[in-house]
């Protein structure tokens, strides 16, 4: 390593240990050849198509744009991603909250249950999906027995095979998962809470509810914003879920953009095509994340 | 606060059932694993009152735990023999997350501790790039790897794993590097010390818990991955999350092997995770809030 420190003028002088250079060489390469150079490739691939005569890719100039504007499917999806988004986000934060909450305190064997819900947090997203594939399923599933027991469910109703139902029962899945993650977070906010402003206004006779809307979800707004920045990122992108529990069906009711994007090239060969749709996603997850991180004025 | 001890009840009370309806998924899987396969199926379903089994777990890893008899194939008929995936699932694991945690440590260490003008740009960068969606990234990958002769390797998957989990890697190790007083290494410096020596010898001593705990993470996100490994693999490697989805045949699911394979699967991260308890919320926020 001694061979990296000698060099005050020139180009090595960029090489030594004392510049930045060096260190942040490896990564900067790594970056540029997994992220940049995939990205220009796709948009050059989203000017081709895969020909099956040809047996090659061919120029096909702004088909593939064209054809996507104008798909109705490609547009459904994008409604599919959105209510995915808002309706799991909004459940797994208010949720999320109350169970934080909740569990804040320091009673004997909470420190258990703190732990206990982590355990949600590392199972394979696709197991995941499969787990619930069976407690749904309309036969031999707890939860349709346990739903339809309760006189919830219709018992001719099966959930992921229901176009109204499907979405709710994959979003079910998620909610699952993550929720504990933004207990977490949010257990992380509260316990890091100065107790002043807490005392003064139990003084002043304010209500708990006033306590929470006025003093813990102010202080808490950076945390919970990081919350939704992570979350919401990997919501936009999900796939794994629909993917295991229903590919997308019954019909197109659970297809996300995701999802897609990676049928149309993967299993229709529509190269082009489907490198198009993931431009579009890749922008608008980009163009969302960068403008909440402004917004919100999260650092890092 | 003080609270009245009806009010203290409650809590305890909800609470508990509040986490234990969150364990009961996990509960049910397990207990899926340790059934014949007959009593999966029956109606109401049978949560405690079955006879368990190791049957499943046999069949998954080819052991003969000496139950009354080792059964190699069940629903579908085919062979679910799947201890080399989860050898497959270690090693590409490992081995993502050693070549993770090194490039992370180098470019954290200079992006705490020296200043250039466009440091903030680069960080930013480097967020920007856990925000792609993995589906737009495995489209031109598939083609580069196609041409590289990378598809179906270790190699390829490791490589991806690694580059996808860099960006959690770096901001976390950033914020640990950010913890150490800039005191120490000021101090060092004067005494002469080489930055070099003094990153081997005084910084990365003192990050080793923040590397332990991004090593975890890494692990457990390459383990639980799923879009790269079912896309750039064929036949000679799958990891268990993907191959669990396979489980699913035309005569039927295997859902007691399935379930088994599965259960295998999450103890190591369970053991984990558990280890590091305390970085968990610094980590799952890329390092932005500290416990």
């Amino acid at each position: 390593m001694t061979t990296l420190t000698t060099p005050t003028q020139g180009p090595g002088r960029w090489l030594t240990w004392d510049r930045p250079l060096p260190w942040l060489l490896p990564l900067t390469v790594v970056l540029l050849l997994f992220t940049v150079y995939p990205l220009f490739y796709n948009i050059w691939l989203s000017f081709h198509e895969y020909a099956p005569l040809k047996r090659q890719l061919v120029w096909v100039g702004g088909k593939n744009w064209s054809t996507l504007l104008a798909d109705a499917r490609f547009w459904q999806s994008i409604g599919v991603t959105l209510i995915y988004f808002f309706v799991v986000l909004a459940v797994e934060l208010v949720l999320g909250m109350l169970i934080a909450l909740l569990l804040d305190t320091d009673e004997p064997g909470f420190g258990f249950l703190r732990g206990t819900l982590t355990l949600t947090l590392v199972v394979p997203p696709a197991v995941v999906g499969m787990m619930f594939l069976l407690m749904e399923d309309p036969e031999f599933g707890v939860l349709s027995y346990a739903l339809k027991s309760l006189g919830i469910l219709d018992s001719s109703t099966p959930i992921l095979s229901t176009p109204s139902l499907a979405l709710a029962g994959v979003m079910l899945a998620d909610v699952w998962q993550w929720t504990p993650f933004m207990v977490l977070i949010f257990l992380a906010g509260l316990r890091s809470l100065p107790s002043e402003p807490f005392e003064a206004a139990m003084l002043d006779g304010a209500s708990a509810f006033q306590m929470f809307r006025r003093l813990t979800l102010p202080l808490m707004s950076k945390v919970i914003a990081v919350a939704i920045l992570i979350r919401g990122i990997d919501l936009f992108r999900m796939f794994d879920y629909v993917y295991v529990m229903t590919s997308g069906g019954p019909g197109t009711s659970t297809y996300t953009v995701s999802l897609y994007a990676w049928q149309q090239t993967f299993s229709f060969i529509k190269w082009g095509y489907g490198a198009t749709i993931s431009l579009v996603t890749l922008v608008i997850i980009l163009l969302m994340a960068n403008l909440f991180i402004w917004l919100a004025k999260v650092r890092w | 606060m003080v609270q009245s001890p009806a009010r203290r009840f409650w809590r305890i009370l909800i609470a508990w059932m509040v986490v234990m309806l969150f364990f009961f998924p996990l509960f049910y899987w397990f207990t899926v694993a340790v059934k014949d396969a007959r009593e999966i199926f029956d109606i109401p379903p049978r949560i405690v009152d079955f006879t368990p089994t190791m049957a499943n777990f046999e069949a998954v890893f080819g052991i003969d735990f000496g139950g009354e008899k080792s059964r190699v194939a069940q629903t579908g008929g085919g062979n679910f023999y799947m201890a080399p995936r989860l050898v497959d699932s270690i090693i590409i694991a490992l081995f993502s997350t050693l070549l993770a945690v090194m490039v992370a440590t180098m470019a954290s260490y200079a992006l705490s501790r020296m200043p250039f003008r466009t440091r903030h740009h680069y960080v930013a960068w480097v967020l920007s790039t856990r925000m792609m969606p993995p589906v737009a990234v495995v489209i031109p990958i598939f083609f580069i790897y196609k041409n590289l002769n990378l598809l179906d390797t270790y190699t390829g998957v490791i490589l991806i794993h690694m580059v996808m989990n860099l960006p959690l890697a770096v901001l976390l190790m950033k914020s640990f590097f950010d913890d150490i007083p800039k005191e120490i290494d000021e101090s060092a410096m004067l005494d002469g010390a080489s930055r070099w020596l003094m990153f081997r010898r005084i910084m990365l001593p003192m990050v080793k818990g923040g590397i332990a705990a991004t090593a975890v993470l890494c692990f457990i996100f390459s383990w639980t991955e799923f879009l790269f490994v079912l896309t750039l693999t064929q036949t000679s490697l799958k990891t268990v999350p993907v191959v669990s989805s396979t489980f699913v045949t035309s005569t039927g699911t295997a859902w007691g092997n399935m379930a088994a394979l599965g259960t295998a699967a999450m103890l190591p991260a369970f053991v984990f995770i558990l280890l590091v308890q305390k970085q968990l919320v610094r980590g799952l926020t890329l390092g932005s809030v500290k416990q």
